[in-house]
């Protein structure tokens, strides 16, 4: 092989390096938990921080929800069959929020085990639920068998 | 190969050691902004903890972009960046030397001096060691990016302040992944994927930069 | 049925076959684009119902929404036009890159500003570190670079080039801003904003939104190709054809 052509399929293969060692590192860094999501296993069993903002996801529990008189604050329970927590809201709940409904709530954990949430995101109907949300609740189905 | 290389970089340092009067701004630079910040906005140590990993990186990436103009300048006024170009020699390999070679003078130092400005700032110690990797890998995303900037702007006579301007735009995740990564590990969260992407953007940027400042400097040398 | 395709392509390469060509659609493009712009405007601030929870406020969403998707859609065509300019050497290309910079500057800023109107009164906020505000500002910054960049260049072919360079590093780069910008903003979300989720649009406010989307498109169009057409007139002033069009246009 002519030096020059040597030449470039180095550069080259320098380059294709790069490159793969990025997409490892982005596959590394995206299997971990940087939206700090977690199920309501996780929080009662503690592993999730509190006075740092999490989202937290699962199930309504029908029957759960219970406003307060006077102001938006609605109180609500969110559950993936394996545990409960309790999340306090102030502000207007999204259209599709419902019981029985997959829901992902963003906020801070109290020490009492109060979610306090800033804000709510809820999804029509299962089949279009938030990944996170799916795959915990597999997870706590496997669990409990 | 290798001896370009060896010749290239024993060029650069030398060059460097001549003008290490110039070398020393970025540090001066670097220690009077962090000194500022405490100053201007609050001594409460709490509050201080909670910025210092950004008031750290966006004081040290400013410092950097100080002598990023320099890495071209010089020899495309004296026509050597000229001959760089025409010669059998690969110029990408030319160009990742000198890049090699401005981290190593400004981006190695002003992480070396973060441990001083840290306690400055009230970082706890055992943030340090995550952010001077950080710091590390941030100042040679730096210099990579920074060399097309520079490339783009070395035929110009006031170039300093447009090359901010360009590369600005292009830092924008350097800075977050690298503060988020400090942050993370302040607040006793889980660090390493954060320092992950900020490797891979170093990654990316290592195989994408020298191509396009190459391509750069050829625009600006016929110019 | 290659090479009808390489032929057409390589006629783009005469700017004089491209500004005769660009005359009647200039022309009928710019007129579609008024009155459908017109006619949505119209439709969207006067008669479009009354939201449920904004009220009146949203209708900015006529103007925001257009300038928004434009902004990003314009930076898309600068960088591929670049990309064309720097692979296949067509002048055409590095002038409509060019041209199109401030086109896109100015959709990003009304982005913003108008986006600024629309919060004050729906958030209380004038601005919000969200994710798509941020890659909005660093998307005008973008432009700015290139804009600037573009005249400190002494040549206008070196900033051509150079500009098509960058408007590469830019593109690149915009779905790693996207996405560092989505880490940091929901590891820090703001304890006291809440967005309201976005209710499915009713059909009586979509399409005068789809409309006037549809005519900020066309809009663009009509611009980029009158604006080509003078650069074109600019830069190939030493042609001859040129020189006879500027004197027919000066005579009339």
């Amino acid at each position: 092989m002519n030096p020059k052509r040597k030449q470039r399929l180095i550069l080259i293969l320098l380059g294709v390096c790069g490159l793969t060692v990025a997409v490892f590192l982005v596959i590394f860094a995206l299997r971990q938990n940087l939206n700090y999501f977690f199920t309501p296993l996780e929080i009662s069993n503690g592993a999730a921080p509190s006075e740092q903002v999490i989202r937290a996801g699962g199930m309504v529990l029908p029957g759960s929800i219970a406003r307060e008189d006077g102001s938006l604050v609605v109180n609500f329970k969110v559950t993936d069959y394996a545990a409960i927590i309790d999340v306090k809201y102030d502000g207007i709940l999204p259209d599709l929020f419902e019981e029985g409904q997959g829901v992902v709530v963003i906020g801070k954990l109290d020490d009492n085990g109060l979610l306090t949430a800033d804000s709510v995101l809820a999804k029509h109907d299962e089949t279009y639920m938030p990944p996170e949300v799916t795959h915990a609740l597999e997870q706590a189905e496997k669990a409990a068998k | 190969m290798i001896k370009l290389v060896q010749h290239t970089l024993q060029r650069e340092l030398t060059l460097a050691y001549r003008r290490r009067a110039d070398l020393l701004n970025p540090l001066f630079f670097f220690v009077l902004v962090v000194s500022l910040f405490p100053m201007g906005i609050t001594t409460d140590l709490d509050k201080l903890t909670e910025m210092s990993g950004g008031v750290l990186w966006v004081c040290a990436l400013l410092a950097s972009l100080l002598s990023l103009d320099l890495m071209f300048r010089n020899d495309f006024e004296d026509g050597s960046l000229e001959q760089m170009l025409l010669s059998s020699a690969p110029p990408q390999v030319i160009v990742l030397c000198k890049i090699f070679c401005h981290w190593l003078v400004t981006g190695v130092p002003l992480t070396l001096l973060s441990p001083l400005l840290s306690i400055m700032l009230a970082l706890p110690g055992h943030a340090l060691p995550v952010l001077m990797a950080s710091l590390l890998l941030g100042t040679f995303s730096l210099s990579l990016i920074g060399s097309i900037g520079a490339a783009l702007t070395v035929g110009l006579r006031k170039g300093g302040l447009l090359l901010t301007i360009l590369i600005m735009p292009v830092l924008v995740p350097v800075l977050i992944f690298g503060t988020s990564t400090v942050q993370a590990i302040v607040l006793g969260l889980a660090w390493p994927g954060y320092l992950a992407f900020l490797g891979a953007f170093t990654a990316g940027a290592f195989a994408l930069a020298p191509w396009l400042t190459v391509a750069a400097l050829k625009v600006s040398v016929c110019d | 049925m290659w090479q009808l395709f390489v032929r057409w392509f390589h006629k783009w390469s005469s700017p004089k076959w491209f500004y005769e060509m660009s005359k009647p659609w200039s022309f009928w493009l710019g007129w579609a684009a008024l009155l459908i712009t017109t006619t949505a405007i119209i439709w969207g601030l006067g008669f479009a119902p009354v939201e449920r929870l904004q009220g009146n406020s949203y209708r900015i969403i006529f103007i925001h929404v257009p300038s928004a998707f434009l902004s990003e859609a314009i930076y898309v065509t600068i960088a591929i036009a670049g990309a064309i300019g720097l692979i296949w050497r067509i002048k055409l290309a590095y002038y409509v890159a060019k041209i199109c910079v401030p086109l896109g500057m100015s959709m990003a800023f009304l982005a913003l500003a108008t986006g600024a109107i629309w919060g004050k009164p729906t958030w209380g906020h004038w601005w919000v570190w969200d994710m798509r505000i941020t890659s909005m500002l660093i998307l005008l910054l973008l432009y700015i670079g290139l804009w600037a960049l573009h005249n400190a260049m002494e040549r206008p072919e070196s900033g051509d080039r150079a500009a098509a360079i960058l408007a590469l590093v830019g593109v690149v780069n915009i779905p790693v801003i996207k996405f560092s910008v989505n880490l940091v903003t929901t590891l820090h979300q703001p304890a006291t904003l809440k967005f309201t989720e976005k209710a499915p649009m009713h059909i009586s406010m979509l399409i005068p939104l789809l409309l006037s989307i549809l005519g900020f498109y066309l809009a663009f169009l009509a611009l980029m190709l009158v604006r080509s057409r003078i650069e074109i007139l600019r830069r190939e002033r030493k042609a001859k054809w040129v020189q006879q069009e500027i004197e027919q246009l000066g005579n009339r």
